[in-house]
C-alpha cells in the first residue's frame, strides 16, 4: 500500500518540480473566451510549514529524496492524529484528500528564510494590546461573537489570504468572460473576482479582489478588507493579527500542469509587517463536487458553548476535563480514555 | 378574518376584477427574442439580477399590511403585490393550509430569513437582494448577495443529489434559449439540537409563511427576453404540503450600475446576538 503511493506521488511529484520555477513546456488549456482555464476543484493542503523551521534558514529546497522522505514522515505523523475525532476515518488527512510532496522546506519564499518579517513596533504594541483584551473576558465564552470556543460563521478567514488549514481546503473555481469566482468550501466563502471593474470603496471580508492577465498568468489585486476580521491564526501559523486598512494582497496564480495551479501571493501592510513578504501554496486538482458547508444553519456548538459557560459560571456543570488534548497525537481517542 | 384568508379573498376578488391580469404579466418581451451567446454559443445570462415585486412579502396577491414591530412603524410594513403565483391560489392540502396560518402567525421566530440561514430555491431568487449569474460551459453559478448563498447548476448535469442541501442539487439544460433547471435534494427543516432554541422547522417560500418540507423538486425556466430582463419561471412541487405543481413567473431586471458588484451581507452579523442571545453573557 504504501509502495503504491509512494508511485503514485512520485507522479504527481513531477509536475510539482515543474511548476516551481522551471521552464515548462506546458500548454495551458484555455476557456472559450481563449483565457487560461483554471476551472474546476483544486485543495491547498500541504504538509509543508507555512513558515521554515529555523534549522532550515539556508536550506529552501530539500532534495527530490528528502522531499519524499519528509512527505511519508509527515503523511504517517497526520494518520492517527486526534483534533475531535481521528481525521483518517473520514478520509480528511491531507494526503487523502489531495495534498501533494513539495520541494520547497516552507510556505513562505520570501524574505529568503522563509520566515514572516518583524512586526513594526507599533504593530507588537496594538497586537499585545488586543490579546490582553481578549484574556481579561476570562477563560469562558461570553457572546457568540468570541474565539473562546464558539465558531464564527460570518466569515472563514483562511478562504482569503489563503493559509494552511489540517483539512478541508478546497476550491471549486468557474470562470466567465470577466469574472474569476473561486469559492472555498470552509463556509462556502467565496470570492468573485472582477476583471474588468475598478476596486470599489465599501470593505469585504475577502477584501475587493480586481485581476489581469499577464500573459497565461492571473494578476489579483486586493484592497479594502474589512478590518473586523483577522488574518492566520490557524494551525501550523503565526498568531492572528488585525487586517488593517493599508492591508494589500497581490497574487499570482499560473497553472502549470494538468493538476497544479501555483498561486504566490504578497502581503505587503506597513501598518504590520516592516517589509511585505511572499508565500508559495500551489494548489493540486481534486475531485469534485463540492457541497454547501451550512456554518450557521448548523452551529450546534455556539449554543453548547454558550450555554456550557453559563451553566459552569453557576457552578452547575464542572469544567471540561482537558487531559485530552492534542499532546499525544499518536493515542486514540480510546486509548486516552483508558488513560485517565 | 386571518392575514391568509384575507390574501385569498384578495386574490380571487384580484382575478375576477383583471381577467387578463395573470396573461398579461407573464411575458416581458417577445418570445422569439434571441439573446446574444457566451463564446460557447450559449445564451448569455450573465450578470447581475433582481426582482423588482412584492414575492418575498408574499408569493400570492396581497394588500399592504402593518410590519411585524409596531416601533418599526411605515419603514417596514409589508408593500402591497398582485402575487406571482400563475396557477393560485397555492394548492396546499388543507392541513398543510392549517399550518401554513400557524406559520404565518409565528414568522419572526419561523423565517429563516429572520435568521441568516440559506433561503434556498426559488426563495433566493426573488429577495430584495442582487442575484449574480456567471456562466460558464458546463458550470453556472448564481451567487446572492443575502447570506452569500450560492447555487451551483451543472449544465447537461444528470447525477442525482450526493446529499441534501438548502440550496439543493441542481441540473440544468439548455431548451433553445431558455435555461431549465431541475432542482431537488432539499434539506427540510432543522435538526437536533438547533431545534430545541426554537430555530425554523420547514423554510418558507415567503415572509408570509408560504412554506416547503424536504419534498421540494423545483424545474425553473429562465430566459432572456432583452437585453436588461429575464423571465423567471418556477414550478414547485412537494407532495407532502400541495395536491400538485404550482408555478411562479415574474421578470428579474439587469442591475444596469456600470460597478455593480455583490457587496457582503453577510447576516449572521446581525443575528448572533438573536439566535444565542439567551445564553450569552448579559
Amino acid at each position: 500500500m504504501r509502495n503504491l503511493l509512494v508511485a503514485a506521488l512520485l507522479a504527481a511529484f513531477a509536475a510539482s518540480v515543474g511548476a516551481q520555477g522551471q521552464k515548462s513546456t506546458y500548454k495551458v488549456p484555455r476557456t472559450p473566451d481563449g483565457q487560461p482555464d483554471f476551472q474546476g476543484y483544486w485543495t491547498n493542503l500541504t504538509y509543508t510549514p507555512y513558515e521554515r523551521p529555523k534549522e532550515l534558514a539556508n536550506k529552501p529546497f530539500y532534495t527530490e529524496k528528502e522531499a519524499i522522505e519528509v512527505f511519508n514522515k509527515a503523511v504517517d505523523g497526520s494518520e492517527n492524529q486526534v483534533v475531535h475525532y481521528v481525521n483518517t476515518d473520514f478520509g480528511a488527512t491531507p494526503v487523502q484528500t489531495g495534498a501533494k510532496p513539495n520541494l520547497r522546506t516552507s510556505l513562505v519564499i520570501d524574505p529568503p528564510d522563509g520566515r514572516i518579517p518583524p512586526m513594526t513596533p507599533e504593530a507588537q504594541k496594538r497586537e499585545a494590546a488586543r490579546a490582553a483584551a481578549q484574556r481579561a473576558g476570562g477563560p469562558l465564552a461570553r457572546t457568540w461573537r468570541d474565539d473562546r470556543g464558539t465558531v464564527w460563521c460570518v466569515f472563514h478567514e483562511r478562504a482569503v489570504p489563503a493559509v494552511t488549514a489540517p483539512y478541508g481546503s478546497n476550491y471549486q473555481i468557474v470562470q466567465s468572460k470577466n469574472y474569476i469566482v473561486m469559492i472555498y468550501e470552509w463556509n462556502s466563502e467565496r470570492r468573485v473576482i472582477s476583471l474588468d471593474q475598478a476596486h470599489g470603496t465599501v470593505p469585504l471580508y475577502a477584501g475587493d479582489s480586481r485581476g489581469h492577465w499577464e500573459g497565461d498568468t492571473l494578476v489579483v489585486d486586493t484592497i479594502n478588507f474589512n478590518p473586523k476580521r483577522t488574518f492566520m491564526g490557524s494551525p501550523g501559523t503565526p498568531p492572528a493579527v488585525s487586517v488593517t486598512p493599508t492591508f494589500h494582497l497581490t497574487e499570482r496564480f499560473t497553472r502549470t500542469a494538468d493538476d497544479t495551479i501555483v498561486h504566490t501571493y504578497t502581503v505587503d501592510d506597513p501598518m504590520t509587517w516592516t517589509r511585505p513578504w511572499t508565500v508559495e501554496m500551489p494548489l493540486h486538482r481534486i475531485k469534485g463536487p463540492m457541497l454547501e458547508y451550512a456554518c450557521n444553519e448548523n452551529n450546534v456548538d455556539a449554543f453548547t458553548t454558550l450555554r456550557n459557560a453559563r451553566l459552569q459560571e453557576a457552578g452547575k456543570l464542572a469544567p471540561p476535563d482537558r487531559t485530552r488534548s492534542v499532546e499525544d497525537p499518536k493515542a486514540t481517542v480510546l486509548e486516552r480514555e483508558e488513560k485517565k | 378574518m386571518t392575514r391568509a384568508t384575507l390574501a385569498l379573498v384578495f386574490a380571487t376578488a384580484f382575478a375576477a376584477a383583471f381577467p387578463h391580469a395573470q396573461a398579461g404579466r407573464t411575458l416581458s418581451g417577445p418570445p422569439t427574442y434571441r439573446a446574444p451567446r457566451t463564446a460557447s454559443g450559449q445564451p448569455d445570462l450573465n450578470g447581475f439580477w433582481q426582482a423588482l415585486n412584492t414575492a418575498n412579502w408574499d408569493l400570492e396577491a396581497h394588500e399592504a399590511a402593518a410590519g411585524p414591530l409596531l416601533q418599526l412603524g411605515a419603514a417596514y410594513a409589508v408593500p402591497p403585490g398582485a402575487g406571482v403565483v400563475v396557477d393560485g391560489p397555492i394548492p396546499y392540502t388543507p392541513d398543510a393550509l392549517a399550518m401554513k396560518r400557524k406559520y404565518a402567525a409565528n414568522a419572526l421566530r419561523e423565517d429563516a430569513e429572520v435568521k441568516c440561514y440559506l433561503p434556498g430555491v426559488p426563495r433566493v431568487m426573488y429577495m430584495p437582494y442582487p442575484v449574480q449569474i456567471v456562466q460558464s460551459t458546463d458550470t453556472i453559478l448564481m451567487m446572492s448577495e443575502f447570506a452569500s448563498a450560492v447555487r451551483t447548476i451543472y449544465v447537461n448535469g444528470t447525477a442525482r443529489p450526493p446529499a441534501d442541501t438548502w440550496m439543493g442539487w441542481s441540473n440544468g439544460k439548455w431548451d433553445g434559449e431558455t435555461l431549465v433547471i431541475d432542482s431537488r435534494g432539499f434539506m427540510g427543516g432543522t435538526v437536533g439540537a438547533l431545534d430545541e432554541e426554537g430555530a425554523v422547522h420547514v423554510r418558507f417560500l415567503d415572509r408570509a409563511g408560504n412554506y416547503h418540507t424536504d419534498g421540494l423538486h423545483v424545474v425553473e425556466r429562465i430566459r432572456r427576453t432583452d437585453a436588461d430582463h429575464l423571465e423567471y419561471e418556477a414550478t414547485i412541487e412537494d407532495p407532502n404540503v400541495y395536491t400538485r405543481p404550482w408555478t411562479i413567473r415574474m421578470p428579474l431586471y439587469r442591475r444596469v450600475e456600470p460597478n455593480m458588484r455583490l457587496g457582503d451581507f453577510k447576516c449572521e452579523e446581525f443575528v448572533g446576538d438573536l439566535v444565542y442571545g439567551k445564553y450569552q453573557k448579559k
